[in-house]
C-alpha cells in the first residue's frame, strides 16, 4: 500500500466505502484497566476459537478472518467474523469489555467462558444476555448497544469515535474509518493560511490544560522569520489519575500524527517530535508502528502525496519527570539537557525549541484537528458552549461507580459526568468533592456540581480543567489529606530550579503534615492560605504557580475542616490516624455483627443488650466497621471533645 | 526607545532592555541573586521580582529576564512586590541562615528566619551561579543535579571528573561562598579533584593548573610564566630587538 499522489489516496478511500459487505467483528479492549483483569488471554481464546493459532500482540495485527457460518436467514450463508485488540473503550470498571461491529454491542466482565456464548450469539444474530453491559436500571441491558447503556448514551465521542472499532495498528483500518480525510482536504484545497483561520475559527483550545486557542497559536508561529519550524505533541501525562493521552495514544495513534501533519503543513514546518513519557512503553510501540506504516505508505517523508510537502516526525522519550509536561521544560528535555522550565516572556512560538519557532500542543490537540478539517470550523462550533467549543475527554476515576474514559461536550456540567454517565458515588456513600485538573487542579464541593466543565467556568470555581483528569471523592475523604498528597506529590516532582515552589512547597508540606498529624497551630489555615498565594504570585512556571491552587480550593471550600484540624485536631473524614475516635451509635444499631466479624483488632464486642460496642483501648481506628456497617450506624467523633 | 515608568519616573529605553538594566542605568535599587553580569541569565531566585501593568494587566514578573518591548509601567515597591520579595527571602533563610548575603537582604528587608520551618543550615541557594559560569568556559564539569527540594551542584556522578579543569570559576561566582577549595603551594583541590598549580618562574606566584593551559591551548614547552610576567618578557625583549634596530 503506497500513495503517490492525492488521488492515490482518494481511489483507495472511495474503494473502501464502496465495500458493503461488512462482516461481523468482534473487537476485545486492549486499554490498560481491561488488560489489567485478562482481556489479552481473551483474545487470544477467541482466536483460538475461531480457528487461529494465536499470536502475540505486535508482531502482526490481531486481524483474524475465519469463515464461520451465520444464519439468521433461512439459508446458511458463510460470513466472516474478524477479531482484533482496539484502543480503551471507555467503560473500564466494568473490564475486560467486548464490542460486536457492525451492531454495536458492548459486553462487559467477559471471561474465557462467555466466549463460546458470544461466538454463538452472533451466529444467531441476538445478543448474548449474561454479559450485556448494565442498561438504565442497572440490570443487564436488553440490546446492550450505546444508546441503551448509560455510560455510553450520554457521551459524544468525536476523539474516541474510532478507538472502539480498529485496531490500532492498522492504517488500512484508520482509513476505512475516515481517517486521513482531513489531511486530503488541506493538501487539495485549502492553503495554509486557510488552515489556521479554520482551527481559529472553530474555537479550539488547548487540551492540555491552558486553554490557548490553537489557531492563533499557529498563526503566530507561521508569522515569524525562521527558516526552521517545528511542531511538537505533548505526550507527558503524569497527572495521578490520567489516562486520556494515552488511550489516544495507544488507541488511535494515527490521528494524532494526522493533526500534527495537517499542522506541520499550516504553519510550514517538516519536523515534527513526538514527546512520549518513558512510562508509556505501549503508546511509545504503538506510535512507532505508525509513523513506520505511515512512511511506508508515504503519508509522511518527503512529498507527500506528490504535493512537494515534507515532513518527518520522530518520537521523543521523556525522561520521567512531571514537569516535562510545561511547554519549555519539555523543549529543554527534547534538546537533551534536565527538563529543566526557561522563563517565558518570549512566546515557544517565537523562540522555542533549539531557539526556533515551535508550535507544542497536546495529544487530544492535535486529535482534534482532522476532524476540524474534514467537517469545518462550523461542525466544531457547533458542539460545545460559546468560548470553549468542541469535546473533551475525561478520566473519571476515584470514588464513582463508573470509572472509566469519558468523553463529552464542552459545557456539560459535572453533575452530568458524574451521575449521568458515571452512575453516581460508588457504595451510594454521599459525595464529597470532585477534584478536576490534576496535582495543580482544585477541590470543588456537592454545591458546585452544576459548573458546566469548560476552561473559564472551572477556573473561576477555583479549579482547572488541566488536561482531564476528574477524581471524585466521597465522605471518607479528607480534604486536607487529599491537600497533603497533591503536595506531596508536587515536592517530589518540582523542579526545584525557582525558589518559591522549591522552598515554598516544601513549607507548605510541613505545615500540612502537622495539620494532618495532629500538630496544627493556631493560623496554619491562614499561613497556608498566603503562601499558597505567594507561591502562585512568584513562581518560575505554570506548575509553581498552579501548584497551590489544591491547597486553595481546599480552603475555599472545605475551610471547616481545616479549622477543625488546625483548633481541635479533628479529622471528621476518619482518615487522619489519632485524629479521630471511632463509636457506635446504639439506637441505629441492629445487631447484625458485620462490624465486629471484619475487626481486625478484635475489639468490637457484644453487649447484653444485643447491641455491639467498639472497646477504644484496642482500637486501631482502620475504619473496617465503618466501611461494613450496612446501617450507617459507625460514627466518627471527636476524639478531644469526647474525653473532656 | 520605548517610552516606560518605573516608580511613576518616565524613561525611554531600547527596545529588548531588561527591566533591572532600566532600573539599574537610574539608580533605582533592585535587590538580585542569581543574575550576574558576565553570565546568562535564569531568573530562577525570583528575588528581583516587580510588578508590571501591560496592556491593563497587572503581574509579578522577574525583572532581571522581562525584556520591555512595549510601554509598561513598573513599580518596584509595592505591597504586592514586598511580600514577594520577603517569601522569598524567608524561604531562603529558613534553609541558608549562615549565607552573609542572605543575611543581609534580611536585615534590610526585616525578614527573620523561622524556627518552627528552620531546615537543616545550608550556604547553597541554588542559584546555578557557577553551572552557568562553567558553562560559560566550555568546561561544563558541574551540574545541577537531583530535583526539587535535593537539587544541588554536582560533577557527574560526585566524582572526580576530567572536565573539571580547577580554574575556580565557580568558587568566584558563588554568592555564598558555598563552593569551596583547598590550595595549598603548588596543590589544589575542588570537586574531588586534586590539581598541580604550575609556579612562576619569574615572580613565584602559583598561577594556574596544567589543566587550565592545556585547555586553554597553549603549548608544552611555554608554561613557565604567570600571564603577567609572560608579557613583561615579551615587551622586554621587543624593546630591546627594536633598540637594536
Amino acid at each position: 500500500m503506497r500513495f503517490d499522489t492525492l488521488s492515490d489516496l482518494k481511489n483507495y478511500k472511495n474503494e473502501i466505502s464502496q465495500k458493503q459487505d461488512k462482516g461481523k467483528e468482534i473487537w476485545i479492549c486492549g486499554g490498560p484497566g481491561c488488560v489489567a483483569n485478562g482481556s489479552m488471554a481473551i483474545a487470544e481464546e477467541f482466536i483460538k476459537a475461531l480457528g487461529n493459532k494465536s499470536s502475540s500482540d505486535e508482531n502482526t495485527s490481531l486481524w483474524h478472518s475465519i469463515k464461520v457460518l451465520i444464519r439468521p436467514e433461512e439459508k446458511e450463508t458463510e460470513k466472516l467474523i474478524r477479531t482484533g485488540i482496539t484502543g480503551c473503550m471507555g467503560p473500564c470498571e466494568n473490564g475486560p469489555v467486548v464490542h460486536v461491529e457492525p451492531d454495536g454491542l458492548y459486553y462487559q466482565k467477559v471471561t474465557v467462558d462467555d466466549i463460546e456464548g458470544i461466538i454463538g450469539s452472533i451466529k444467531e444474530n441476538i445478543p448474548y444476555k449474561a454479559k450485556a453491559m448494565s442498561g438504565l436500571d442497572d440490570k443487564p441491558a436488553e440490546v446492550p448497544s450505546a444508546e441503551n447503556i448509560p455510560f455510553l448514551a450520554k457521551q459524544k465521542k468525536i476523539i474516541l469515535g474510532k478507538m472502539s472499532t480498529m485496531s490500532p495498528l492498522d492504517l488500512e483500518d484508520y482509513i476505512a474509518h475516515g481517517g486521513y480525510s482531513g489531511l486530503i482536504r488541506a493538501l487539495e484545497s485549502m492553503a495554509p493560511e486557510e488552515i489556521c483561520n479554520e482551527i481559529k475559527a472553530s474555537g479550539l483550545r488547548g487540551r492540555g490544560g491552558g486553554g490557548f486557542p490553537t489557531g492563533v497559536k499557529w498563526e503566530s508561529c507561521r508569522n515569524s522569520a525562521s527558516e526552521m519550524r517545528y511542531v511538537l505533541v505533548n505526550g507527558d501525562e503524569g497527572d495521578p489519575g490520567a489516562f486520556m493521552d494515552r488511550a489516544l495514544m495507544e488507541g488511535d495513534p494515527y490521528s494524532v500524527i494526522e493533526g500534527l501533519t495537517i499542522g506541520a503543513y499550516a504553519i510550514g514546518s517538516s519536523e515534527g517530535i513526538i514527546y512520549v513519557r518513558h512510562e508509556y512503553p505501549l503508546a511509545v510501540k504503538r506510535l512507532a508502528n505508525a509513523i513506520k506504516n505511515l512512511e511506508e505508505a508515504g503519508l509522511l517523508g518527503t512529498n507527500i502525496l506528490g504535493t512537494g510537502f515534507d515532513f518527518h516526525v520522530e518520537i521523543c522519550e521523556g525522561g520521567g519527570s512531571f514537569v516535562c509536561g510545561e511547554s519549555t521544560a519539555l523543549m529543554t528535555s527534547i534538546e537533551g539537557k534536565p527538563g529543566v522550565p526557561r522563563v517565558k516572556y518570549i512566546r515557544s512560538t517565537e523562540r522555542g525549541l533549539w531557539e526556533s519557532p515551535t508550535v507544542l500542543n497536546n495529544v487530544e490537540t492535535w486529535a482534534n484537528v482532522p476532524h476540524i478539517i474534514t467537517n469545518g470550523s462550523e461542525w466544531f462550533r457547533s458542539i460545545g458552549t460559546e468560548n470553549n467549543s468542541g469535546t473533551k475527554v475525561f478520566a473519571l476515576v476515584g470514588k464513582v461507580k463508573n470509572t472509566g474514559l469519558v468523553e463529552v461536550p464542552m459545557g456539560t456540567t459535572l453533575r452530568q459526568i458524574i451521575y449521568d454517565i458515571g452512575g453516581g458515588v460508588a457504595q451510594k456513600r454521599p459525595f464529597k468533592a470532585v477534584q478536576t485538573g490534576g496535582p495543580s487542579g482544585g477541590c470543588l464541593p456537592a454545591s458546585m456540581l452544576d459548573t458546566p466543565v469548560d476552561f473559564d467556568s472551572l477556573t473561576e470555581a477555583g479549579s482547572m480543567m488541566g488536561s482531564g483528569g476528574m477524581i471524585v471523592m466521597d465522605d471518607r475523604t479528607c480534604m486536607v489529606d487529599i491537600a497533603r498528597y497533591f503536595i506531596d506529590f508536587l515536592v517530589e516532582e518540582s523542579c526545584g530550579k525557582c525558589v518559591p515552589c522549591r522552598e515554598g512547597l516544601k513549607k507548605m508540606q510541613m505545615i500540612l503534615h502537622d495539620l494532618t498529624n495532629g500538630k496544627g497551630r493556631e493560623g496554619d489555615t491562614k499561613a497556608l492560605e498566603d503562601l499558597a498565594e505567594d507561591i502562585s504570585d512568584t513562581s518560575l512556571c505554570a506548575l509553581g504557580q498552579s501548584a497551590a491552587n489544591p491547597v486553595l480550593s481546599t480552603i475555599k471550600y472545605f475551610k471547616e475542616e481545616y479549622i477543625e484540624h488546625e483548633k481541635e485536631h479533628f479529622c471528621r473524614s476518619g482518615v487522619c490516624q489519632g485524629m479521630f475516635r471511632i463509636k457506635i451509635d446504639e439506637e441505629k444499631c441492629k445487631s447484625c455483627g458485620l462490624c465486629s466479624k471484619n475487626c481486625p483488632a478484635d475489639t468490637i464486642e457484644k453487649l447484653d443488650s444485643g447491641k455491639y460496642c467498639i472497646k477504644q483501648e484496642g482500637c486501631i481506628r482502620c475504619g473496617a466497621c465503618f466501611e461494613v456497617c450496612p446501617f450507617s450506624s459507625v460514627d466518627i467523633v471527636n476524639e478531644v471533645i469526647d474525653d473532656d | 526607545m520605548i517610552e516606560i515608568t518605573i516608580n511613576d519616573i518616565p524613561l525611554k529605553v531600547e527596545k529588548g532592555t531588561t527591566i533591572l538594566h532600566a532600573a539599574q542605568a537610574n539608580g533605582i535599587d533592585i535587590p538580585t541573586l542569581c543574575n550576574h553580569e558576565g553570565l546568562t541569565l535564569d531568573g530562577n531566585c525570583r528575588l528581583c521580582s516587580v510588578e508590571i501593568e501591560d496592556m491593563g494587566n497587572k503581574k509579578i514578573v522577574a525583572s532581571c529576564m522581562f525584556p520591555i518591548t512595549r510601554n509598561i509601567s513598573v513599580e518596584t515597591e509595592t505591597e504586592r512586590v514586598r511580600r514577594a520579595r520577603n517569601t522569598v527571602l524567608q524561604l531562603l533563610v529558613n534553609r541558608n541562615p549562615k549565607a552573609p548575603i542572605i543575611q543581609q537582604l534580611c536585615a534590610k528587608y526585616g525578614v527573620d528566619r523561622e524556627e518552627r520551618f528552620a531546615l537543616e543550615p545550608d550556604l547553597c541557594i541554588r542559584c546555578g551561579r557557577c553551572v552557568r559560569a562553567c558553562e560559560a568556559g566550555g568546561t561544563k564539569a558541574i551540574e545541577l543535579v537531583g530535583r526539587g527540594f535535593d537539587r544541588h551542584v554536582a560533577p557527574p556522578y560526585e566524582l572526580e571528573t576530567d572536565a573539571c579543569i580547577g580554574c575556580l570559576s565557580c568558587a568566584t561566582v558563588c554568592p555564598t561562598g558555598k563552593i569551596t577549595y583547598e590550595e595549598t603551594p603548588g596543590k589544589r583541590k575542588i570537586w574531588y579533584k586534586e590539581f598541580d598549580v604550575l609556579q612562576c618562574k619569574r615572580c613565584g606566584i602559583y598561577f594556574a593548573t596544567k589543566e587550565m593551559l592545556d585547555w586553554a591551548g597553549r603549548p608544552e614547552n611555554d608554561r613557565d610564566h604567570c600571564n603577567h610576567c609572560q608579557k613583561y618578557i615579551e615587551s622586554v625583549k621587543f624593546l630591546t630587538e627594536s633598540q637594536k634596530k
